[in-house]
């Protein structure tokens, strides 16, 4: 007796030990963002967005101050309290990076799962009904693609950031990560949506579509019980994927001033400020900017074991790893 | 908007007399001739100006090239403290005469005199150079409306039309201005670069890309949008006590990132940025290049606006625990030690500030009392009332903000931050409809006179947009008080009034102010800064006092 798809994919991801240890670091990143008030509290004893500027703290048996008085925060300290430095405002990096990642992590997957949602609908009902839907859908989605990722997210989140968003009972204020979370989540629609589409156009041609077609199978059955279900190795595959772009695409919307909200951090926030302080903190950029490129890549590397999971002749197509 | 009109744009570049009142000893005459005469430089600013039109301009980036290219009917002494704020005459002959209702301005164009293309000089380009400014949207407008028959052109519509309040003869040169109430501090105004003659036929129409010539030390010889333009001394140019410039061109390049304006200066590549250098390098600079950096305090007031009109800043109590608060020393580190604590609306240098000694609400320059104030916010009621807090994203202003709003949730208030583009940050506050609560405003001086700082609490100033008083201030002791000081002409003499009226300020809270920014001048190795390097009260860095070594 044959083993099912997805069966045979999780023994071919087991095999694929670089994968498998990129998805553990991806884990402990997640682990380390949901601990971040433990740290804060146990261990740093620092609020993540109280500021301290005119602190001091023992450094060598003697008073130093956190923010000098020319402005300069202080480095690494390498222990619970200043673990990773203080930023301008005198704030605890560590901690603040632990809560960034709580803000990075919860947007992007919030947005890669709202656009899993949309793009799945929107591919399925295009690529099911055909005609004058899958036109109207196809140039909405070719609207949104149209313009580059990063223009298109600092319009809608500027166009939002000062007055927020009202839409019937739908109602967010300014600073609400909601709005992130909902700009992302509507950029990357097409990215996904598209090929979803391809995919349904494919399978409504086959046997048995056709057959539950003649069993009088109506349009909502046949889409989620029977396309549905076999689009859900293409939404695998995809997921790791949009969720590191989500992240990647809160980074620059918040680099750019029009994510997070501060003092709420962000990785993204975060690096926009340490910019400013490259020489004499660099540590406040470096630091944001590490976690950044772990989590990407962790995403990256388990999303591209997933597809050849899921598809072992895309590697061989692609000349990549072989699992 | 007129308020905060002085927060996005007016001169960043203002000097303190105290600070530097050893220095004004020589005037800036006396030490431009002495510096050694010729040769280029390249000087660097962070953004384009805003224009390079004297109608427009309104910003440091432009005030401060152009006032060495469009010299008004008045001008101030090229000199630093408190000499460098005298009135003294440009274009024209002499001080105006103003009669004795204090509604009429006379003066006489100086004879001879020419633009720097060799077209003369007539009376009546002053009545087209108002023009201009009344037409051009310009932000100096305010300035020019109390001219009897200002506000009739502004609504003809008619560039061409006639301003009744200006009478002007070219064969004598004199110009006559009727007012339609008096105005004390309408001398300074015949001194800002809106009032820079330029010819009558120049165009109703911004001429950044193609500035007109203009009466000074320097012309503006080539403009290459958003890359640099370039200012060449002019031959001839004469007017007593206004230099004639010693280097003879030079080249402002606009260089976005202050670092590498900074490390281009410590190379020689550039001779002088305009901006504070980043206070990633400032302690290096400071440290290294003691020789040719130095910081002045400036003509302005950096402050919370608190909002009359809303809670929970409706209730004084509220307001003066936020007084009480506020940690001048910390948000000074923000400035990266740029910052000089303030008890004050009208900062230090100008006539008409109030000297409170002890400050009501601590030392200005110390920390404060978050335990007090947080119980005062107690008894106000106020605790957990939602606030939000205002501020841009230009340089520092998203670092104080945060400070502010963890401090406003430290004293109990429940707030949160809105940052706004720095571009649109004035309209944003200054439109009633956005209900701003408090935020940031900077304020520089357009002239060396209170009442464009106490003007920023005058009730008759509110208005619906670009409002100046962002607090909503109604206060009929100052809105009395600015309308009874304002028409006298000898500020000297009413100076001890328009204190009092400053000491209400604070003492009301009306506003929560919290220091006076500090800027610097930065030159090339090659430049003689011991010498050469004049910082104006208004103007800033003086480049015709600039000279290589």
């Amino acid at each position: 007796m044959g083993q099912s798809p997805w069966r045979l994919a999780l023994r071919r991801l087991r095999r694929d030990r670089v994968s498998l240890a990129f998805g553990a670091l991806f884990v402990v990143l997640v682990l380390g963002a949901l601990a971040a008030p433990l740290w804060a509290s146990a261990v740093a004893d620092r609020d993540p967005d109280r500021t301290n500027e005119t602190g001091q703290i023992e450094v060598d048996g003697s008073k130093v101050d956190v923010v000098s008085l020319d402005g300069v925060p202080i480095g690494p300290q390498w222990r619970g309290e200043y673990f990773l430095g203080a930023d301008s405002n005198g704030r605890d990096v560590m901690v603040r990076l632990l809560y960034g990642a709580r803000n990075s992590l919860l947007i992007g997957l919030a947005a890669a799962f709202l656009t899993t949602l949309l793009a799945t609908l929107v591919g399925l009902v295009a690529g099911y009904f055909g005609r004058w839907v899958d036109a109207l859908a196809r140039s909405t989605l070719d609207v949104i693609w149209a313009f580059p990722v990063i223009l298109l997210g600092v319009a809608l989140g500027t166009a939002l950031a000062v007055g927020g968003l009202k839409i019937g009972p739908l109602e967010l204020g300014a600073g609400s990560m909601t709005i992130s979370v909902l700009v992302i989540a509507i950029v990357y629609v097409p990215y996904m949506a598209r090929p979803i589409r391809g995919e349904v156009l494919a399978l409504r041609e086959r046997e048995f579509v056709e057959a539950a077609r003649a069993q009088g199978a109506g349009p909502l059955r046949m889409m989620a019980g029977e396309l549905l279900p076999n689009l859900t190795s293409t939404i695998v595959v995809f997921a790791p994927l949009m969720v590191a772009n989500a992240i990647l695409l809160e980074a620059a919307l918040s680099f750019l001033g029009v994510g997070v909200v501060p003092p709420d951090p962000s990785w993204g926030n975060m690096i926009d400020a340490g910019v400013e302080r490259l020489v004499t903190a660099p540590h406040l950029a470096i630091a944001p900017g590490l976690m950044l490129v772990l989590t990407v890549l962790a995403l990256n590397v388990f999303g591209d074991g997933v597809r050849d999971a899921f598809d072992p002749r895309s590697s061989a197509a692609w000349g990549t790893r072989r699992p | 908007m007129t308020a905060i009109r002085g927060s996005l744009t007016v001169l960043a570049l203002v000097t303190m007399a105290a600070a530097f009142t050893a220095c004004g000893e020589s005037s800036g005459s006396d030490q431009a001739s002495q510096g050694k005469q010729g040769g280029s430089i390249t000087i660097a600013q962070t953004s384009q100006p805003d224009a390079l039109d004297p109608a427009i301009a309104y910003t440091s980036n432009s005030w401060e090239p152009l006032w060495l290219v469009y010299t008004a009917p008045l001008t101030y002494r090229r000199a630093e403290g408190t000499e460098g704020a005298e009135l003294i005459p440009g274009a024209a002959e002499a001080l105006p005469t103003i009669s004795k209702d204090g509604k009429t301005y006379s003066f006489k164009i100086r004879k001879g005199l020419k633009y720097s293309d060799g077209t003369p000089v007539k009376a009546s380009d002053f009545e087209h150079s108002v023009k201009r400014v009344l037409n051009l949207e310009s932000g100096g407008t305010y300035l020019f409306e109390g001219i009897d028959g200002a506000t009739a052109y502004i609504e003809s519509g008619d560039p061409d039309g006639d301003i009744e309040g200006i009478a002007t003869d070219d064969k004598t040169g004199e110009v006559t201005v009727e007012l339609t109430a008096p105005d004390g501090s309408f001398s300074n105004v015949l001194a800002t670069n809106f009032a820079g003659l330029v010819p009558s036929n120049t165009p109703f129409s911004n001429q950044t890309k193609n500035p007109p010539p203009g009466v000074g030390p320097y012309k503006i010889s080539k403009v290459v949008p958003n890359r640099e333009f370039v200012m060449e001394k002019v031959d001839g140019f004469d007017i007593p006590d206004i230099p004639k410039g010693n280097i003879d061109t030079i080249t402002t390049k606009i260089v976005q990132s202050p670092s590498r304006q900074a490390q281009d200066v410590i190379a020689g590549k550039l001779d002088y940025m305009q901006e504070p250098p980043p206070t990633d390098l400032a302690a290096e600079i400071k440290a290294r290049y003691s020789d040719r950096y130095k910081e002045w305090p400036t003509l302005s007031v950096s402050y919370f606006f608190l909002n009359h009109d809303l809670p929970p800043f409706d209730d004084k109590e509220v307001r003066e625990a936020v007084n009480v608060a506020i940690d001048s020393s910390a948000i000074a580190r923000l400035f990266g030690g740029r910052l000089k604590g303030a008890c004050s609306l009208v900062p230090e240098g100008i006539p008409g500030r109030a000297e409170l000694d002890p400050c009501p609400y601590g030392d200005p320059d110390g920390p404060g009392d978050t335990a007090k104030a947080k119980q005062m916010v107690e008894e106000a009621r106020a605790t957990g009332e939602k606030v939000t807090v205002y501020t841009n994203n230009d340089s520092n202003r998203q670092e104080i903000g945060e400070y502010y709003t963890g401090l406003l949730n430290d004293i109990g208030l429940d707030a949160e931050l809105r940052v706004v583009d720095g571009a649109v940050y004035s309209d944003t506050i200054g439109n009633q409809k956005t209900k701003a609560q408090t935020g940031i405003v900077n304020w520089y001086a357009d002239f060396p006179h209170p009442a464009t700082f106490i003007q920023q609490v005058d009730g008759s100033t509110i208005a619906e947009t670009s409002n100046p008083n962002p607090s909503n201030v109604r206060d009929a002791e100052i809105t009395d008080g600015v309308a009874e000081l304002l028409p006298e002409p000898d500020l000297d003499t009413v100076a001890d009034r328009w204190a009092a009226l400053d000491q209400r300020v604070i003492e009301e809270s009306h506003i929560a102010p919290f220091g006076s920014e500090e800027l610097t001048t930065f030159l090339s190795d090659r430049m003689d800064f011991e010498n050469c390097a004049i910082v104006h009260p208004l103007y800033g860095n003086d480049y015709s006092s600039f000279c290589l070594k």
